[in-house]
């Protein structure tokens, strides 16, 4: 039997807020959200090895996905595959089935990956801001779209930086280097770069994998209160992170999608085995 | 009994005993692990020495140019040299002013033959009293070039007298020199040899004192000459064609300068002090600031380094303005964009071109490329290049070209390295915001990755810089510091360069002489340079680590 009441104290409680979710979340997930992400059959290969079989799950809008399960299972291909990351790597292709955003095939020849990339942001694992300033890390993504209104930029900046709950503590020094924050405030960056390009879904590829408990806490919180503008996918080793942070788990083994439901029903009451074992701790 | 023996477990020495033993080594005592520690220490111990013992005999035979163009400054002063260089200068004003005529006939002859469509003996007949004119204005000079004729011998003369006394002086050293370690009798021989060997000692205030007491010549001559060219110049040939009068108004203006000039050089003359002594500055200032390189003249031997330098430099910076694109555009498009398969290809072939020998390419420079530059110089529809026709097949174009082929190797491959530095992180961010490719290369692939592209560029200089065999074989090798005042046609004339002369010069001159250890400072000069470059290199590749991370 899994329980996850009551969860370990966290060893590091920041004293700015309490953390926001305990279990999973309070009120179930509103079934009746639209569906943004619709996955339908989707088979994924890197050459001839295929990496994700029959893939089909749908994700609601403005709601966080967990994609968990162990390391090799196909769910951080799947979260590359909403953006088309993966056609940066040579052989990797969508084999089979479909992946529509808003009911657009985004594999379609016709769909511009350009536009596809503003409405679907990402953050990845290892906090990657650029070498330039806090400033023109945020502004990056709209200056390449010819944003050149200075009173524009500065109030997207201020924006997102507050939207990423930094704006506080790097309002002073927006023109130095990036490269200069602690990792956890790097990551809260790279979180307001993706924001102030204004998408729709952000997806997160284990963006606390790197982050002490203390800057955990505080992107979790942050993914929380993002969840009422975008739709968040994540993708977590961290089951209680999962456990926390979302709506709605996807348990994936060896490739295949093993059981989607409500992160309180994969956690409380799985219906299969394997994924009981996953999130006990027995295997992964 | 063999049995009992597997059965029996080996024997095993406390731990307390394994701990303090010595390990014993094979080779004198002295385990692998040191043997190959001492023989890699020697190693890099005997590159290190070899690497100083070389620096340290350059500069120690560069070194010693200073004191001997001391000596040679010395000389011409003393021998009078620099006096009568003095006045040669107005004599070569004067001839300027002779070629400018010349120039004015020329124009004009073209005129009335194009023009007026006079036949040629038509046309030399109305030439006929502007050459007169011409004749009688070149004549003004003759007493001055008999004079410096007179004042030219004189002083070579001494000068001569005093090399013969050098090289004397020389032979007796080493039949000294020869003395030590020698038997007995054949040092005595020596001894007796050196003795006899006389040395004349110049007194050279009293000997130069025929050439000053030319003065009132001087001065005489130039008062004649002042007075037959105003009455000359007062009745010049008056020109209907506008551009002509406008010339023959400037050499008016240079007759003038000419009146002063004269003055100037007469009060330079009369003020010029044989007993001036040289100093040290000056002996090495007239190598590191030194417009003329002149080796083994009846006059005066001038070791200046700035024609070899600027030409050097000149191809250098041509060079690599051509490799510079070339070699970085073609790393970001293999890197960045080029699909795998071309990137099979393209990066061996481009690495290959450093494998082609410089002499193989100095010799397609000579056969192929010199002449096709010239011809593609020659074509009507190109005259609005600057220095275009080409007056030489071999220039500095034609070595930089060369040369920025054999830099590029070196860029490509450098700048590719730097760019495949960049973290993949960085690339994938920049394309998760929705940037194109080519936005992401430009504002933040190649950004970050420039110090290591500059890197890559400075080494590029360096390559060029002391490449030797292509810029013998293409440059043209004419030994005189490009013209600036031909505006950008200065690309196209042939230069020296400082590793030219020395491949050039070296095999022919004599050990430890004046001339050799020019060279050699050339040689330092060089040295430094590469220094300068492989340390600037360094320095930013270092703070490009630093900045990535």
């Amino acid at each position: 039997m899994v329980t996850l009441a009551p969860m370990p104290e966290p060893t590091v409680t920041p004293s700015a807020a309490p953390r926001p979710v305990a279990v999973a979340p309070a009120a179930p997930a509103n079934p009746a959200a639209r569906a943004v992400i619709e996955i339908d059959d989707v088979d994924f290969n890197y050459g001839a090895a295929r990496a994700l079989h029959d893939i089909t799950l749908n994700i609601p809008e403005r709601q966080v996905t967990a994609f968990i399960g162990p390391s090799g299972c196909g769910k951080s291909t799947l979260l590359r595959c909403l953006n088309r990351m993966n056609d940066l790597i040579d052989g990797a292709r969508v084999s089979a089935g479909q992946i529509r955003i808003d009911g657009v095939d985004i594999n379609d020849p016709r769909v511009d990956i350009i536009e596809l990339r503003k409405r679907v942001g990402m953050v990845f694992q290892k906090s990657n801001p650029f070498p330039k300033s806090i400033y023109e890390n945020i502004t990056y993504g709209l200056r390449i779209q010819g944003q050149k209104s200075k009173a524009r930029l500065d109030e997207v900046v201020e924006r997102s930086l507050r939207g990423a709950a930094l704006w506080d503590e790097v309002k002073d020094r927006l023109h130095e280097s990036a490269l200069g924050m602690s990792g956890g405030q790097q990551q809260r960056l790279c979180i307001a770069r993706a924001i102030a390009v204004e998408p729709e879904i952000i997806l997160m590829d284990e963006p606390c994998s790197a982050l002490d408990p203390i800057a955990t806490a505080k992107v979790e919180e942050l993914i929380h209160e993002l969840k009422k503008q975008f739709t968040i996918v994540i993708v977590t080793h961290n089951m209680q992170q999962a456990a926390r942070c979302s709506d709605r788990t996807a348990f994936f083994y060896l490739g295949k999608l093993v059981e989607y439901a409500d992160t309180r029903t994969i956690f409380m009451n799985p219906a299969n085995p394997q994924t009981e074992a996953y999130v006990s701790g027995r295997f992964g | 009994m063999s049995a009992t023996t597997e059965n029996q477990p080996l024997p095993r020495l406390a731990t307390r005993e394994v701990l303090l033993r010595k390990r014993r080594g094979w080779f004198f005592g002295m385990t692998g692990d040191q043997v190959v520690k001492y023989l890699f220490q020697g190693n890099a111990a005997v590159s290190i020495i070899v690497l100083g013992l070389i620096t340290f005999t350059i500069f120690k035979d560069a070194v010693g140019f200073i004191p001997m163009n001391h000596a040679n400054l010395a000389v011409y002063r003393l021998a009078g040299l620099e006096y009568v260089d003095l006045y040669r200068e107005q004599v070569t004003a004067h001839s300027t002013m002779s070629r400018y005529l010349a120039d004015i006939r020329a124009r004009q002859l073209d005129i009335l033959m194009q023009q007026e469509g006079l036949t040629a003996a038509a046309a030399m007949a109305r030439l006929a009293a502007f050459d007169d004119f011409a004749n009688k204005f070149a004549d003004t000079i003759n007493e001055q070039e008999t004079l410096l004729g007179t004042m030219s011998d004189l002083v070579t003369a001494v000068k001569e007298r005093q090399k013969v006394a050098e090289d004397l002086m020389v032979a007796r050293q080493n039949l000294l020199g020869g003395m030590q370690g020698a038997a007995p009798d054949r040092a005595a021989q020596l001894q007796k040899d050196a003795a006899a060997i006389q040395i004349e000692v110049i007194d050279f205030k009293a000997e130069i004192q025929p050439v000053l007491a030319l003065r009132p010549e001087l001065v005489a001559a130039n008062a004649s000459q002042i007075a037959a060219m105003r009455e000359i110049a007062a009745q010049a040939p008056k020109f209907a064609d506008a551009e002509l009068s406008r010339r023959m108004g400037k050499f008016q203006g240079f007759v003038q300068g000419y009146f002063k000039e004269v003055e100037v050089i007469a009060g330079r003359m009369a003020a010029w002090d044989q007993a001036k002594p040289i100093g040290w500055l000056e002996a090495f200032n007239a190598f590191a600031f030194g417009r003329k390189w002149v080796t083994a003249s009846f006059w005066q031997d001038w070791y200046g380094i700035i024609p070899l330098l600027s030409g050097s430099l000149l191809i250098a910076f041509l060079a690599l303005l051509i490799a510079l694109p070339l070699g970085v555009a073609a790393a970001i498009y293999v890197n960045q964009v080029a699909r795998p398969a071309e990137q099979k290809f393209i990066k061996p072939y481009i690495e290959f071109i450093s494998a082609i020998p410089s002499v193989v390419l100095g010799f397609f420079g000579i056969a192929m490329l010199g002449e096709t530059l010239r011809r593609v110089s020659q074509i009507p529809a190109l005259d609005w290049v600057p220095g275009f026709p080409m007056a030489e097949r071999l220039n500095a174009t034609t070595a930089a070209c060369l040369l920025a082929l054999m830099a590029i190797p070196t860029i490509f491959s450098l700048a590719e390295d730097a760019i495949n530095n960049v973290p993949r992180s960085f690339k994938e961010a920049s394309f998760a915001l929705g940037a194109t490719r080519l936005q992401t290369i430009i504002h933040i692939t190649v950004p970050a990755a420039l110090s290591g592209i500059m890197a890559a560029i400075l080494l590029g200089f360096g390559r060029v810089v002391g490449e030797t065999m292509v810029v013998l074989l293409c440059a043209g090798n004419r030994i005189q510091t490009p013209d600036l005042a031909s505006g950008l046609g200065v690309i196209f004339q042939p230069v020296h360069t400082m590793t030219g002369i020395i491949a050039q010069e070296m095999g022919e001159v004599v050990r430890n002489s004046i001339h050799y250890r020019a060279l050699f400072m050339v040689g330092v000069v060089l040295f430094l340079i590469s220094l300068l470059i492989n340390w600037l290199a360094q320095k930013i590749v270092r703070r490009y680590r630093i900045s990535i991370g």
